[in-house]
């Protein structure tokens, strides 16, 4: 189990190295001096050749790309130009919503998503198999951020039930957080909810043609024991892969949730700083994602190794 | 767990009803300066935020431009990205993945590894990544679509190939003595069409969502030219006083996204019937 584990941390290097080639080359591709692009065409000489030494924009690419690494593998991302403080700390203050909306995300997604699956696999072509089939599809099909508007309108402003925008932090009042952050959760797991559903369907679908479950119910087992003792037990390996990867396609998707519902995540600094062209915070914000989302398929690789014992052996 | 019950719609039911919906669509989307007689540009103050009416079923947006005609326009916008995007990723992604699956080991590294290090990202943060570099505008949002469905395409190439590879009617072929290009254009090059096809209609689905979720954001088209996502964006705003403006925008999305979905899902199940 170690040796799968570490073997799995190993492979993660690599990638990891190449996602720093590739967003450190994607930003040196930026048409113009990148010394101009920060500071604007108003810029003085004297400010360019200030903010082209502070960043050794003069230095060849490759030792450039060196000494950004070295400074991002101590936590050291730079200093942000614009605000004048230091991207790491910019990021370490945001990071704490990102992860907690993907956090409540994937749970609901789960607590929707895997029921939903359950009640279509456990009776196929019923009508609340072809229910959740039909939701799932229309599920899949929703623009997030529109999903996101829609319940801006009806909930918020409609009902006034929920506040459409906003953050507070969780150890300011834990109520309040957490109902700042029920229709952001909601928008981002909605998708995920439906991907989660049809996976279960078809894992359960899967497991039911099995031997041991035919003789479950031979023996006399109630549908329900069987789907819960045996069935769903051996469908949730699929389905923790599944969710794995749907907690990193969340991460991407904050950065749309985090804008519309206005919460000062890492999503929504990645997309103020693409709008103002803030091109070392983009690079340091794109990293950092990149590397959480890289991060939970690699937990989940190894999760499945846990539950899977025949993973490990390959 | 009565499984030889079939579901009444059936497989091919699904697919030709996606099929439906997105030709429709195109035709609409093809056809719009007939379809709908309105300009999608044109402003009036006089009708600004007016209430859909039998005339206007949509309603009119904040700068009195027709929301029907800006929706059936900005369809042009959404399929074509949604078909440029997927026909390059084809074209970059589909050879890579022939040739990894071919010929396997080293070369295979060689063009996989690259496109590991791609996938990595989540695709909409690769998207955003490469529009804030390279700019906005349709042809943009395209080829940035394009990169990022490459190795999703190459990924599925190279499975079909490696599967099809070992079975016994390629090596009877080669025992026949067929040559290298025709070994794998005409026996194992067909094995990867229902999968490709599959994912490509996925990818059309994505491609359309991105395309809105991008143009939404400020980083995807730009305006004046109607873009869905670019109308929700307007339409916040009035949200409001004009509803209108972001409810049908929305819909038209996602009756473009099932369609495509439907077709996926049905092309699936009927043509590779073991999968589901």
């Amino acid at each position: 189990m170690w040796l799968y584990a570490a073997r799995r941390l190993l492979l993660a290097v690599p990638l990891l190295l190449g996602m720093s080639v590739v967003v450190f080359g994607l930003m040196r591709l930026v048409p113009g001096d990148p010394a101009v692009v920060v500071l604007g065409y108003k810029a003085t000489p004297d400010a360019v050749r200030a903010l082209r030494e502070a960043f050794h924009l003069d230095e060849p690419l490759p030792t450039q790309y060196l000494r950004w690494l070295g400074g991002v593998v101590r936590g050291d991302f730079g200093l942000d130009f614009r605000q004048n403080e230091p991207i790491g700390r910019m990021i370490l203050d945001r990071l704490p919503v990102t992860i907690e909306l993907t956090l409540l995300a994937t749970a609901c997604a789960a607590l929707i998503g895997v029921p939903l699956g359950l009640l279509g696999g456990g009776r196929r072509g019923g009508a609340a198999d072809r229910a959740s089939l039909a939701i799932g599809l229309v599920g899949i099909s929703i623009p997030d951020f529109w999903l996101g508007i829609m319940l801006i309108l009806l909930v918020s402003l409609g009902a006034g039930l929920l506040p459409s925008s906003g953050f507070v932090p969780f150890v300011e009042s834990p109520a309040e957080n957490v109902i700042h952050l029920i229709l952001p959760a909601l928008t981002l797991a909605a998708s995920r909810a439906a991907v989660l559903g049809r996976l279960t369907r078809a894992a359960v679908l899967d497991t039911v043609r099995r031997g041991f479950v035919q003789y479950a119910r031979a023996k006399g087992l109630a549908d329900r024991a069987v789907l819960f003792r045996h069935v769903l037990p051996n469908a949730a390996i699929p389905i923790v892969t599944v969710l794995g990867l749907q907690v990193g396609y969340m991460l991407g998707g904050a950065i749309v949730v985090e804008t519309i519902f206005t919460l000062p995540g890492v999503g929504r600094m990645t997309l103020d700083a693409v709008l103002e062209r803030n091109y070392p915070v983009v690079q340091s914000t794109v990293l950092v994602i990149g590397a959480m989302f890289m991060l939970v398929n690699l937990v989940t690789d190894i999760l499945y190794g846990v539950i899977d014992p025949r993973v490990r052996q390959r | 767990m009565r499984q030889w019950i079939r579901v009444p719609a059936g497989p091919r039911g699904v697919a030709l009803t996606g099929l439906a919906v997105v030709l429709t669509l195109a035709l609409v989307a093809m056809l719009a300066p007939a379809v709908v007689p309105g300009s999608p540009t044109e402003i009036s103050k006089d009708l600004a935020l007016r209430a859909p009416t039998l005339a206007e079923p949509f309603g009119m947006d904040d700068l009195g431009r027709s929301v029907l005609s800006r929706v059936v326009h900005a369809y042009r916008v959404s399929l074509g990205v949604a078909l440029g995007s997927v026909a390059l990723a084809l074209v970059l992604g589909g050879p890579l993945g022939l040739v990894a699956g071919y010929a396997e080991g080293a070369t295979d590294q060689l063009i996989m590894r690259p496109l590991d290090v791609l996938m990595a990202f989540p695709a909409i943060l690769l998207a955003i990544a490469l529009m804030s570099v390279f700019g906005t505008g349709v042809a943009l949002v395209s080829i940035a679509l394009a990169v990022v469905y490459t190795p999703i395409v190459a990924r599925v190439v190279r499975a079909a190939v490696l599967a099809a590879k070992v079975e016994i009617y390629v090596d009877g072929a080669r025992a026949l003595g067929a040559t290298v290009p025709r070994l794998v254009l005409g026996h194992i090059l067909p094995n990867a069409a229902t999968p490709v096809l599959v994912q490509a209609s996925v990818l059309m689905a994505i491609a359309i969502l991105v395309e809105a979720s991008l143009s939404f954001l400020g980083v995807g088209v730009r305006p004046p030219t109607p873009s869905l996502g670019l109308m929700l964006a307007d339409g916040r705003g009035f949200m409001l006083q004009a509803p209108w403006m972001v409810v049908f925008p929305g819909l038209a999305i996602m009756a473009a996204v099932l369609g495509f979905n439907m077709l996926a899902d049905g092309l699936r199940d009927w043509l590779d019937p073991g999968s589901a």
